[in-house]
């Protein structure tokens, strides 16, 4: 029984429960009479009832998943034969892997027979296991919801202890996402702390040098790399000014336009079409960076006699500002439009005109959302990848000079990780010092970006 | 007072329609110079409405569409050549939920002073500031606070603050669209003593729900019903001697 059927059984049983559970209900309140009746509505009964089979089906479930390769790998060397064992030169374990990792139906030709015959027991002993592991849990909820509906008398609230299972159910849900991001730093870190074994994080954070090559054998010919992320950073943040200041006016001028100017017809045309610039794949932009904007942006150049790299941080940064545009508009014209229109009509009735009311009361009262919006696209564009990797190149050169070719740390990650690597050496564990960074500096960002909408949002009231 | 009766604002057949919605019909209304004049009626009957015409802040809603005439001093607020700005300016508004600008008391009050430029420096401008609040009633209690949010100030100070606003950029009329109707006993018997005081200097329309504050602070009183002018006059003769069934219905108690 794999875990679909178990599924359908699960909810035609709690069906079942929870037809049973409210006509038990109701058979008590009208064996009750007309002046007693049971605290709480019969569904809260079944619901109760229904608690009692799902949720230790849940946790046992989880349960068996987690147990079950350690399960697994007792079974299979159990089965193997202990001379099998002992010719096996190497640790025992990696026998049980290369049980487990043999195709029944096509053994790879010149498999040991006993391990194909251990590959057989072993798939056979998991479906009863997993059959009966999964109809005993099943018959355990049963059990455990006929109990509670049992329970059902005068003196036992449902509704109750429903409302406590409910916040419960709704804390853990929320539980869930916290954990994982708990669980990406911690991949991360591990990751990172071995890179910063090898090269110190002192050198890392403050080097000024970025040449990630590494000799993989010791006789080949290659520099010793070296990993001072500055001109990285440096990259990042050049790109992200320069598209911060093309999506910042840009981006909140529509936002004022929009909430504030234009007819209801206007701002129904105008929107939806900001919002299509938020759905353009990324990549797609960065074409557009690479193919439009990087050459014609040379072009421009050679008629001033500039020198512009055809991949240069002002194409990226431009292309990367106008992708954000959408998302700074947006959120600045949410918070925009919820200024309350008692402070507008205040400003219109001491003869304010439009620009004034919304230079000296609509912005300061919306500058928190706004500033809020702005960070949360800085973190945005921090993290973006495709664009800078198809028009600003990888090099890393430490410039501010925004007509030349850089790089940024998405880009590193991408370029390090790319094509076969080993995982202990420098260059690949760079990438994750290098990620670790980048989320330090997004996750502060928002959690500043939140403070500060939180810290001004009940200021109208 | 009453015998020197000098017309502030008069107005002539004035409709007013939301789309096509009729909210005022054809209302004739004097208002009277350093006088009180208090709009009542049942909720909808087009006070608001009808106030709001008179510094053309329906202006600011989309749909709205004016006929008739308002004139201040014989002049027609309407005309094509007038500046709404401008006409704010003289005729100043308070708003029913007291809604102070997220900014500090002191450029609350001078919000106004500084975008039509009405101070030359920055002592003319601190000085009408204090000015302003003193007239409100307002200033011993912030005169040490003057940095701090005018939002954190209780209901009744935020509205008196509004006044004092209101009243910083020296206006003829000062409209109030019902000041206490979110604010406690005290505060409004507080906002109440500076509209007697205020009388002097300003004229004063204001709605309200109160027909209590009406006899209160008003010399002359209008009722309003589904968007027609009722009856109008002394607000003693209103209240003692109503001439139509609405009103006596009204004020009485017996509808609304």
């Amino acid at each position: 029984m794999g875990l679909g059927s178990f599924c359908v059984l699960i909810i035609l049983i709690a069906t079942f429960i929870t037809w049973y559970g409210n006509n038990k209900a109701l058979r008590v309140n009208h064996a009750l009479g007309k002046d007693l009746k049971l605290p709480s509505l019969p569904k809260y009964y079944s619901f109760y009832a229904i608690l009692w089979l799902i949720i230790p089906s849940i946790i046992l479930i989880l349960t068996w998943y987690i147990a079950k390769p350690l399960i697994l790998d007792v079974l299979v060397l159990s089965f193997i034969s202990e001379d099998t064992i002992k010719n096996f030169s190497g640790d025992p374990s990696m026998l049980v892997d290369r049980v487990k990792s043999i195709n029944i139906e096509r053994p790879f030709p010149g498999t040991d027979t006993n391990l194909i015959e251990a590959a057989v027991y072993l798939k056979k002993t998991l479906e009863r296991v997993q059959t009966f592991t999964f109809l005993s849990i099943l018959s355990l909820g049963c059990f455990l919801s006929f109990i509670a509906i049992k329970k059902i008398n005068p003196a036992f609230r449902a509704r109750q202890i429903v409302e406590k299972y409910n916040v419960a159910i709704l804390l853990v849900c929320s539980v869930v996402a916290i954990v994982t991001t708990i669980g990406i730093v911690f991949s991360l870190i591990f990751e990172a702390l071995r890179f910063f074994d090898k090269i110190p994080l002192f050198d890392f954070l403050f080097g000024l040098s970025w040449s990630p090559q590494m000799a993989i054998r010791e006789d080949q010919v290659a520099s010793q790399g070296s990993f001072g992320a500055i001109p990285i950073f440096a990259g990042t943040l050049l790109i992200t000014i320069i598209a911060m200041t093309v999506a910042i006016p840009v981006g909140l001028t529509s936002a004022i336009f929009l909430s504030q100017y234009s007819s209801p017809m206007t701002r129904s045309i105008i929107k939806p079409l900001l919002e299509i610039l938020a759905g353009v794949p990324t990549v797609v932009y960065g074409f557009f960076a690479a193919i439009t904007v990087g050459p014609f942006l040379k072009g421009l150049g050679d008629v001033f006699s500039l020198n512009i790299a055809s991949e240069s941080a002002l194409a990226a940064g431009s292309v990367m500002g106008i992708m954000i545009i959408p998302f700074i508009s947006s959120l600045s014209d949410d918070v925009i439009s919820a200024v309350p229109q008692s402070l507008k009509d205040g400003s219109y009735a001491m003869g304010a005109t439009k620009s004034e009311t919304v230079k000296k009361v609509i912005l300061p009262a919306a500058l928190p959302g706004i500033v809020g919006a702005i960070l949360l696209a800085i973190s945005r564009a921090v993290g973006e990848t495709m664009i800078v990797v198809m028009a600003a190149g990888i090099a890393a050169n430490l410039t501010a000079n925004p007509l030349e070719a850089v790089t940024t740390v998405t880009v590193q990650i991408v370029t390090l990780l790319i094509g076969d690597q080993e995982f202990d050496s420098a260059k690949t564990l760079a990438a994750f010092a290098l990620g670790i960074t980048l989320f330090v500096v997004t996750l502060m960002l928002n959690l500043f970006a939140l403070r500060i909408v939180h810290k001004y949002r009940e200021k109208y009231e | 007072m009453v015998s020197k009766k000098k017309i502030k604002v008069l107005t002539k057949r004035v409709s007013v329609f939301y789309g096509d919605k009729q909210a005022i019909k054809d209302v004739n209304l004097e208002i009277y110079e350093n006088q009180v004049t208090s709009l009542i009626g049942p909720s909808g009957c087009g006070k608001s409405t009808f106030l709001r015409c008179i510094n053309r802040m329906n202006d600011t809603i989309d749909i709205c569409r004016i006929t008739g005439k308002v004139l201040i001093d014989n002049d027609d607020i309407y005309k094509a050549t007038l500046d709404p700005v401008l006409l704010r300016a003289r005729v100043g508004m308070v708003f029913q939920k007291p809604n102070p600008f997220p900014k500090s008391i002191f450029d609350n009050v001078a919000y106004g002073p500084q975008i039509h430029g009405l101070t030359n420096s920055k002592e003319e401008l601190e000085d009408l500031v204090v000015n302003s609040l003193q007239k409100a009633g307002l200033f011993n209690e912030v005169k040490d606070r003057m940095n701090e949010s005018g939002t954190s100030l209780s209901g009744g100070q935020q509205q008196r603050l509004c006044i004092a606003r209101a009243i910083a950029v020296s206006p003829e009329i000062i409209l109030m669209d019902e000041p206490c109707s979110a604010l406690d006993p005290i505060a409004t018997a507080v906002i109440e003593e500076l509209i007697d005081e205020l009388m002097q200097n300003y004229t004063i329309v204001i709605v309200t729900h109160s027909m209590q504050q009406a006899a209160r602070v008003s010399q002359q009183t209008a009722y309003f019903h589904m968007g027609n002018l009722i009856e109008f006059g002394e607000t003693s003769k209103i209240f003692q001697n109503p001439k139509n069934k609405q009103t006596q219905d009204y004020i009485t108690g017996r509808i609304g």
